[in-house]
């Protein structure tokens, strides 16, 4: 049915797609998709994230990004800044949408809910309602009061790295969720990576429902290298690295260590 | 006493002692500072403290495993609850989140935060990583604490560049010293006894404002050796250039 290679399923996106990318800043990032993005060189993205670093980082790196919505970007402390990121929107490549986490939670979820826009408290005091395309404000009817609004958004394609999936797309993510549930059902596409296919996950708690789910694709250590609940923590030597690349020579030939790895699920190779 | 205490000690213990028992408090990414100083208080005086953070961990601990990042999954560690992102701002939005931890890089006399852009908001000089949860939580959460691993004229200024939000600031805990805000504007708190009241004004880029001059209460031998044992892996330096680390 769905289960597709990993390069079936990132040549399914189009260039310009809206895609929102699963996990948290260092933290079971769909790496392995977001190397496939680059490698087949899908362009004029626009990224959706809550909080990103690595992923939102290397595809500014490769050029591939239109805009980015998100509430930060940067990597934890001891790694510092997303400059790459930084250069692209300084030099004006890439637009930043900036968001508080919040507001692109209930963009997902006014997407999410059927609803072209949600109320969000605070926002009123930020800069932000005059500079982001993104926020308005308007007069509840109730009350008559002045709130703010976040407008909806539906991501064409959200990609998710998950622990385990089944035949039937179910998909279970152990530790931390993030915000990935609410991507799977606020977007129009759902591209599931999994370190693990099970044949039918059986009187398990199923966190993303199978019939939510477009595509999905086997990727041990598809997270790479940020870190996966019980499995990998995120690896201190790559993350190093990856902030030490400069040009997309430097970034090909990263991109070219993991092609093994990344493939590793695309080849055959079976789990169940 | 078990070895020199420095400034971030004092931050640390200062922090924790906000802190009340009972209180939902929140921390985001990047705040190593934060995660010592609310383990810390759970020790200390406030155990009933609830501690909630993005992996969603609800007062789980830090344990030998925790590395650097502070949103990873090392925060389940003896969780008591789940309770994700999501609802952690809902519970703000709703009026119900007690202490939030947020930063910035330029932080000015009215209380305004910039955590977005230096220079031109769609043409920036440097474009900075962007203020996280503050447009929604510094308004929305009822002591909101700003903490900072500098304090010089370039981080605390005249005006912001820009504002991600405004106002409402519980108190601002720096290197040097820890400021509150009293009708509309940043006040001297205290000064910890690493500074002193001309290096605050020298670092400060507006008029230093205060009734008298108070010293930040010094950690206290229990609360040293609690810290030492809650942070051995020293966590609480990561974000700190050494020259910005004091001695008593």
């Amino acid at each position: 049915m769905k289960r597709v290679k990993l390069q079936e399923a990132i040549q399914s996106i189009p260039h310009g797609s809206a895609i929102a990318l699963g996990g948290n800043t260092l933290h079971r990032v769909p790496m392995s998709a977001v190397r496939e993005i680059i490698r087949q060189d899908i362009s004029n993205l626009k990224l959706i994230k809550t909080a990103g670093a690595i992923d939102i980082d290397l595809l500014c790196l490769a050029n591939l990004c239109e805009s980015v919505d998100a509430g930060f970007v940067s990597y934890e402390t001891q790694y510092g800044l997303a400059n790459h990121y930084r250069k692209a929107v300084e030099s004006g490549h890439v637009k930043a949408n900036e968001h508080a986490c919040y507001t692109v939670i209930s963009a997902l979820r006014a997407s999410s809910y059927g609803l072209p826009f949600m109320g969000v408290k605070g926002l009123i005091h930020s800069d932000l309602i005059e500079k982001s395309d993104y926020f308005d404000k308007v007069i509840d009817p109730f009350t008559k009061q002045e709130i703010t609004v976040v407008k909806a958004i539906t991501p064409d394609v959200a990609i998710i790295h998950v622990h385990s999936v089944d035949e039937e797309g179910n998909a279970v993510i152990e530790g931390p969720k993030y915000e990935d549930v609410l991507l799977a059902n606020a977007s129009k596409k759902v591209i599931i990576t999994a370190e693990r296919m099970v044949k039918k996950h059986f009187n398990q708690a199923i966190d993303i429902p199978g019939f939510l789910v477009d595509q999905i694709v086997l990727c041990p250590r598809g997270a790479d290298p940020t870190s996966m609940t019980k499995r990998y923590p995120y690896q201190h030597q790559s993350l190093k690295e990856v902030k030490s690349l400069k040009t997309k020579d430097d970034l090909d030939k990263h991109l070219k260590k993991y092609e093994y790895q990344d493939y590793l699920g695309s080849r055959g190779y079976r789990s169940w | 006493m078990v070895g020199k205490i420095t400034n971030v000690d004092i931050m640390t213990v200062a922090i924790s002692r906000l802190l009340q028992d009972g209180e939902t408090v929140f921390h985001g990414v990047s705040s190593p500072l934060p995660m010592v100083a609310i383990q810390l208080a759970k020790k200390m005086h406030a155990k009933n403290l609830v501690y909630l953070n993005i992996p969603g961990g609800t007062n789980g601990q830090m344990s030998k495993q925790n590395k650097t990042s502070t949103a990873s999954h090392d925060l389940h560690y003896m969780m008591s609850s789940y309770v994700p992102l999501t609802e952690i701002f809902d519970l703000s939005q709703r009026g119900k989140l007690d202490v939030a931890f947020l930063s910035g890089v330029q932080f000015d006399r009215y209380g305004h935060v910039n955590a977005s852009v230096i220079g031109d908001y769609h043409h920036p000089k440097v474009r900075l990583p962007g203020g996280a949860g503050s447009a929604v939580l510094i308004p929305t959460a009822k002591k909101p604490i700003i903490w900072r691993s500098k304090h010089d004229k370039r981080t605390f200024v005249e005006k912001c560049d820009f504002n991600t939000t405004k106002g409402n600031i519980y108190r601002y805990v720096t290197p040097l010293c820890v400021f509150k805000m009293e009708n509309g504007e940043v006040v001297l708190e205290s000064i910890h006894e690493t500074s002193s009241l001309e290096e605050v004004q020298n670092q400060t880029g507006f008029d230093i404002k205060y009734d008298q001059i108070r010293i930040t209460p010094s950690p206290t031998s229990n609360e040293i050796r609690m810290l030492l044992q809650v942070d051995p892996t020293r966590l609480r330096y990561l974000e700190f250039d050494q020259k910005d680390i004091k001695y008593i």
